[in-house]
């Protein structure tokens, strides 16, 4: 593999130290002079026409200056997919996070007491708290259209044939739970009119330019007089990937010409955001004598709550996945987004992946057990290759790391000393065991378009400013495409500085999520350091005379190779500065995609990634608890950037993927969120928190910058599944839902006869 | 709301405040102060992100009312660096690649301060008791408790 100096290294990131000591200027940090503060007045029912609003009293309240309604907004539905949600709800509410009015006040005590004196009659509706009732039930309706959001189904080669030529074939059915992203900062940001006139939103987000875009459609502003700003975020996951606050502020400010603050509590938080999907999944996996698999047929239904969201992008990532990073000839899928007034879902890390993970890669170690095959040879068995075809019958053609990354399990000690584990019995009612799984998911968007743009612009001494819209929501975007860029442009990392995400500033670098960032912008990057690197040897024949096909860049200098002179960096800004041909360059990249294949929106992907994971654990059968001992992970994980922030993102991920395990049970009782805080709602700890190591398995892909891939979302995707086969392997027996809490667990072990201690 | 004078010394520097006295003291250091690196998480006590030293012992500063905090010495993030140069502490986190999107790193580095403060050879078992209050969404902790021990080590040097 080629070496870089900067790419590579475990350099620590740029904006650590800013966050640090405590000076990094975050959404919720931001103050004005004169500003108001919103709050928005939430639904009290999960399902109910609204029958009047009135605004009255709060409009007297002191310090209040405004409240809005529905009738404030031109374009009152808005949804990336489908235009099904309201900004301020009219006919009806479908969950009780919707928001109903919005008040804007003085202080933040007049804006939630206004809120509180605004009268909404409302008349209760039947609350659809189940897809299954949502699809069959009484006919209540979450909304006019029907229950069923979209629904598909894709089949290739016959199941029912295999079926009958199987030696075995295992059938369960799997539900997974909500789960809440719970980031440390919680929605909020900052509007007000900048000095060119532009209602300026500085808040949370993952795509300023989308967000804009959906404030412009929903007041009916002109792009030109919105200008949205996303500052480093407190956490996202994929939960700022939807609005929140941001059209809200674009209207108090509109409304009032005043600036606006809101910054949502952990309650109206945790009740309002976005959730990981609930998802039911039916699978019947056949298998040959030889553990080879041969069919597998998938029923997967997920709730999407009020709202779609990017609930049908999230189906198909589920679809896409649901047969695990495996060549199964014979797939048939049956997949449905329902409606119901649980929540609201969308986006959150593994976008469906977890889900459907969780059922096939518990599917596989059920039909090892059953051949008496090792969960880790049985895999490998089944495996996609790169060359290979997948399960749609699509090349998989970029970098595929599964097959080193389950090899390396089997070779891991915690594997090898598996059986002495099980054996091991320090307590009687403590039984140990060791799990594996694999994952996979795709990174870009798919067969969606895709497209970003980076610019670079050359200062007058010499350093570079990157300009990018990624959003930095923790992951560490903006200081790896700050060493891409330290290599690509020949300099020291030190002159490389990034502008973030303002779209009076920065270009339209598309979405921040779906694991690509890195790949997208770093490509975009590429282009644009091309085109540098072309002005940069431009200036030096200028100046030298000599021809560009002599000159190449090296360490803040353009050099001739054959006589030795040398330009610097800032000689060249100069030149390129006098003789006006501009010191900004911009490189733009499309996402290589495929047509998608009937029935879907963006399947299949072109670039996969993938992991394996390895999990020791210790149940105590007496409660049911599970005490998650160890974790390994083995990802795929292209060329590593920078092995500190990486191994940080897979740790991370997996913590999540610990939560969702075992830990973070969203209750949801007839539509009614229970658990709205961090008291009720856990999630881990650092008590709670295995020893984790990360084993790094290198590929190249060579489509990606320096050879890169993403990274963000695998982490978390192989960890409930792993978990639950270590359970199995400790006590016989096989959970089907997660997360596995203690009172779970311990009905399946007394119903096995498994929890006597001895 | 009836108001009154709280004076209290904040990073060295005597602070006289006009608040209702049951304000906490996140409101004020965020809200009437705008000293915005301590953080909001949940004003309930449960993350820890809001952690503060108030008289060098570590606080959630959103359980804290200002009535509390008269006459007494509080520091929060930005008074941990000496002169521009960062706290022994800070810089463990930044090293080990502790910081993700970050929002719970002051209270976790003013939560380690107070530790290192109290004990200066924590075990692993006083670093995990001592930080359970504060959670991260990010790190998995790995990263954390490895800061933590570099900053033992360089403070003992």
């Amino acid at each position: 593999m080629q070496q870089f100096r900067w790419v590579g290294r475990p350099i620590p990131r740029l904006d650590a130290l800013d966050k640090a000591v405590g000076r990094t200027k975050y959404p919720s940090d931001y103050y004005m002079d004169n500003m108001l503060w919103g709050k928005v007045l939430r639904s009290k029912y999960p399902h109910a026409k609204i029958l009047s609003i009135d605004v009255s009293k709060a409009l007297k309240h002191p310090g209040v200056v405004a409240v809005f309604t529905h009738k404030d907004i031109p374009n009152n539905r808005f949804g990336l997919f489908h235009k099904d949600r309201p900004v301020l709800c009219d006919d009806k509410v479908r969950y009780i996070g919707d928001p109903v009015a919005l008040v804007a006040a003085e202080t933040p005590e007049a804006a939630e007491d206004a809120a509180n004196l605004i009268d909404v009659r409302y008349e209760p509706l039947p609350v659809v708290d189940d897809v299954f009732k949502a699809v069959e039930g009484d006919g209540a309706k979450v909304h006019e259209r029907g229950n069923v959001a979209r629904q598909t189904r894709i089949t290739f080669g016959d199941v029912e044939e295999a079926f009958d030529n199987a030696e075995v074939i295992v059938e369960n059915t799997y539900r997974t739970g909500a789960q809440i992203h719970a980031y440390l900062e919680t929605e909020a940001g900052l509007s007000y009119i900048d000095e060119k006139g532009r209602i300026t939103i500085v808040s949370c987000g993952q795509s300023p330019y989308r967000d804009k875009k959906e404030i412009c459609e929903t007041l009916a502003l002109p792009e030109e007089k919105v200008r949205v700003i996303i500052p480093p975020v407190g956490g996202a996951f994929g939960g700022k990937d939807d609005i929140s606050v941001q059209i809200f502020l674009a209207l108090i400010t509109l409304k009032t010409g005043r600036p606006a603050k809101m910054f949502l509590s952990r309650e109206e938080s945790t009740i309002s955001s976005t959730k990981r999907h609930m998802a039911y999944i039916t699978m019947k996996t056949a298998a040959d004598k030889n553990g080879k698999l041969l069919a597998n047929q998938t029923e997967i239904i997920l709730d999407t709550g009020a709202y779609e969201g990017l609930g049908p992008a999230v189906l198909d990532v589920a679809i896409e996945n649901c047969n695990g990073p495996y060549k199964i000839p014979n797939i048939d899928i049956k997949a449905k987004l329902v409606y119901t007034n649980n929540y609201f879902a969308s986006a959150f890390r593994g976008f469906g992946a977890p889900q459907v993970m969780f059922a096939i890669e518990s599917q596989v170690d059920a039909i090892a057990e059953k051949l008496g095959l090792d969960p880790i040879e049985i895999r490998l068995r089944n495996v996609v290759r790169r060359g290979d075809y997948g399960v749609f019958r699509n090349k998989i053609e970029g970098s595929v790391g599964i097959a080193d990354a389950l090899e390396k399990a089997r070779m891991h000690e915690l594997w090898l000393r598996r059986d002495d584990i099980r054996k091991t019995r320090h307590r009687p009612w403590i039984r140990q065991g060791v799990g594996v799984a694999a994952a996979v998911k795709g990174y870009t968007i798919g067969a969606l378009p895709d497209k970003g743009v980076v610019g670079i612009e050359l200062t007058t001494d010499g350093r570079f400013i990157i300009k990018l819209s990624s959003t930095e929501i923790g992951q560490g975007v903006v200081a790896a495409i700050a060493q891409i860029a330290a290599d690509m442009l020949s300099c020291h990392l030190k002159n490389i500085e990034i502008k973030a995400a303002d779209t009076s500033q920065t270009p339209d670098t598309s979405v921040t999520s779906a694991s690509r960032q890195l790949y997208l912008a770093g490509n975009a990057l590429r282009k644009a350091s091309e085109e540098m690197i072309k002005k940069l040897i431009t200036a030096f024949s200028i100046a030298t005379g000599e021809p560009a096909y002599n000159a190449s860049v090296s360490d803040g200098y353009v050099v001739s190779t054959s006589t030795g002179r040398r330009l610097s960096y800032s000689e060249a800004a100069r030149i390129l500065e006098e003789k006006g041909i501009g010191r900004e360059a911009f490189g733009e990249y499309e996402v290589p995609r495929t047509t998608p294949i009937p029935g879907t929106l963006e399947i299949p992907h072109l670039f996969y990634m993938y992991a394996a994971a390895i999990a020791h654990v210790e149940v105590n059968i007496l409660t049911g608890v599970v005490k998650v001992k160890k974790l390994v992970l083995l990802p795929d994980a292209g060329r590593v950037i920078n092995p500190q922030t990486f191994t940080g993102q897979v740790e991370g991920a997996a913590a999540q993927g610990i939560g969702y395990a075992v830990l973070e049970d969203a209750k949801i009782e007839q539509g009614i969120l229970r658990t709205i805080n961090l008291s009720t709602y856990l999630i881990p700890s650092i008590k709670d928190a295995p020893a984790m190591e990360v084993i790094p398995i290198e590929t190249t892909e060579d489509t990606g910058p320096l050879g890169a891939k993403g990274v963000g979302e695998i982490g978390i995707i192989p960890v409930a599944p792993a978990v639950a086969n270590a359970i199995k392997h400790a006590t016989g027996v096989r959970v089907l839902e997660v997360p596995i809490t203690p009172e779970r667990l311990y009905r399946r072990l007394k119903e096995a006869g498994q929890n006597t201690p001895r | 709301m009836r108001r009154r004078v709280v004076r209290f010394i904040l990073n060295g520097e005597e602070v006289e405040v006009y608040v209702p006295p049951a304000f906490t003291l996140l409101e004020v250091l965020r809200d009437v102060l705008h000293l915005t690196g301590t953080k909001d998480g949940c004003s309930d006590g449960d993350c820890g992100a809001c952690t503060v030293l108030l008289d060098g012992k570590a606080v959630h500063s959103c359980l804290t009312i200002m009535a509390q905090v008269e006459g007494r010495e509080v520091t929060t993030v930005e008074g941990l660096a000496g002169d521009g140069e960062p706290d022994v502490v800070q810089k463990a986190y930044v090293e080990t690649g502790a910081i993700q999107c970050g929002y719970c790193i002051p209270g976790f580095i003013m939560a380690t301060k107070a530790l290192l403060t109290a004990n200066p050879s924590p075990s692993e078992d006083d670093i995990l008791e001592a930080l359970r209050g504060n959670l991260c969404r990010c790190t998995g902790y790995v990263k954390i408790v490895e800061a933590v021990k570099k900053a033992v080590e360089e403070a003992g040097r």
